[in-house]
C-alpha cells in the first residue's frame, strides 16, 4: 500500500493529522487497512514511533493493573436471591 | 432507560436472560462499580442494585442487542442518579485541572513532555491505579470503557449520553491528564526531564 493512498482520508478529501491517526489507533477505532497504513507510517515518522509505543504501553498497563478487583463471593447469590424474591 | 421497543419475555426467558446474558458480564461491572466509586461496599451496592434494575426493566433489553454495554449504561446511571447524591463526600471535581486543559492548547499536543517508555516499565501496579484513579470521574469513566472494556465509539456515546465526537476529545484529554499524573510519578521515582 502506497502512503499515498491514505485510508484515514475524510470522504470529503481533508487530510488527517498524525495526532489523528494515532487517536483512532489508541481508541480502537482503526480498521484493519489504516493499521497497516499507521504501521508503516511509523517508519517514516519518528514523533508518532515515540508517541504509539508510550501510549500502547500506558493502556497495556491500564489493563493489566486495573482490572481483576475481585468480585465479594457472596455478591452473585444476593442478586439472584434478590431477583428470585422480586420475579 | 430506553422504553421503545419493548420485548414481551415470559418469566423462564426473564430469568434465562438474567443468568445467560447479565450474570457473566459480573466482574466487568463490579470493577466498573469499583473505578467509579473507589469503595469496596459501594460499589457492591452499586453492582446490586444495576443488577435489579436491569431484571426489572426486562423487558427493554432487546434480544441480540449488547447486554454489556445496557448494564455499563444502568450501572452509569444508577451512579450519578443515586450513589452521588447520597454520596456524603461531594463529586471532588479539580476544577483548576480541567478548565486549564479545556483552555490550553496542550490539549491538541502530540508528544506529552517528559514521560518515558523506560520509567514507565519500573511503575508498580500501585502507580497505574493511583493515577487512573485520582482522574476526573468522567475522565476516568471513558479511559475505563475504552482501555479497559473495549467499548468502541458509538456504544461508549450511548454508555454516556453524549455524542461520538465528545467521546473522541474526552478520551483524549483523559489520556494526556493520565501521562501528566503518571510523569509526576516518574519524577519521584526519580526520572528526569530529558
Amino acid at each position: 500500500m502506497s502512503l499515498l493512498d491514505n485510508p484515514f482520508t475524510s470522504p470529503n478529501g481533508k487530510k488527517i493529522t498524525c495526532l489523528e491517526m494515532l487517536q483512532a489507533i489508541l481508541d480502537g477505532d482503526a480498521t484493519e487497512e489504516q493499521q497497516q497504513y499507521f504501521r508503516k507510517h511509523m517508519d517514516e515518522c519518528m514523533p508518532c514511533y515515540r508517541s504509539h509505543e508510550l501510549d500502547m504501553q500506558i493502556k497495556q498497563l491500564i489493563k493489566s493493573k486495573c482490572c481483576g478487583d475481585h468480585v465479594p463471593p457472596d455478591l452473585v447469590e444476593k442478586i439472584k436471591s434478590q431477583v428470585n424474591s422480586i420475579s | 432507560m430506553e422504553e421503545t421497543p419493548r420485548e414481551k419475555y415470559t418469566e423462564k426467558e426473564k430469568v434465562s436472560v438474567f443468568n445467560n446474558e447479565f450474570l457473566p458480564h459480573i466482574n466487568s461491572m463490579y470493577n466498573f462499580g469499583y473505578r467509579l466509586t473507589l469503595d469496596e461496599d459501594d460499589a457492591k451496592d452499586l453492582v446490586q442494585d444495576t443488577y435489579l434494575k436491569a431484571y426489572r426493566f426486562i423487558e427493554s433489553f432487546q434480544k441480540g442487542t449488547n447486554a454489556k454495554a445496557w448494564l455499563f449504561r444502568i450501572l452509569k446511571n444508577s451512579f450519578i442518579n443515586d450513589y452521588r447524591k447520597k454520596s456524603k463526600e461531594p463529586n471532588k471535581v479539580d476544577y483548576q485541572e480541567v478548565e486549564s486543559y479545556y483552555n490550553s492548547d496542550d490539549v491538541d499536543r502530540q508528544i506529552t513532555t517528559d514521560l518515558r517508555v523506560e520509567s514507565l516499565q519500573d511503575m508498580i501496579g500501585d502507580e497505574i491505579s493511583n493515577a487512573l484513579n485520582s482522574l476526573d470521574v468522567d475522565f476516568r469513566t471513558v479511559i475505563i470503557l475504552c482501555d479497559l472494556e473495549g467499548f468502541k465509539y458509538d456504544e461508549m456515546a450511548k454508555i454516556l449520553d453524549i455524542p461520538i465526537g465528545t467521546v473522541r476529545s474526552r478520551l483524549h484529554r483523559a489520556r494526556n491528564l493520565l501521562k501528566d499524573k503518571l510523569s509526576v510519578y516518574a519524577k519521584k521515582m526519580g526520572y528526569k526531564n530529558p
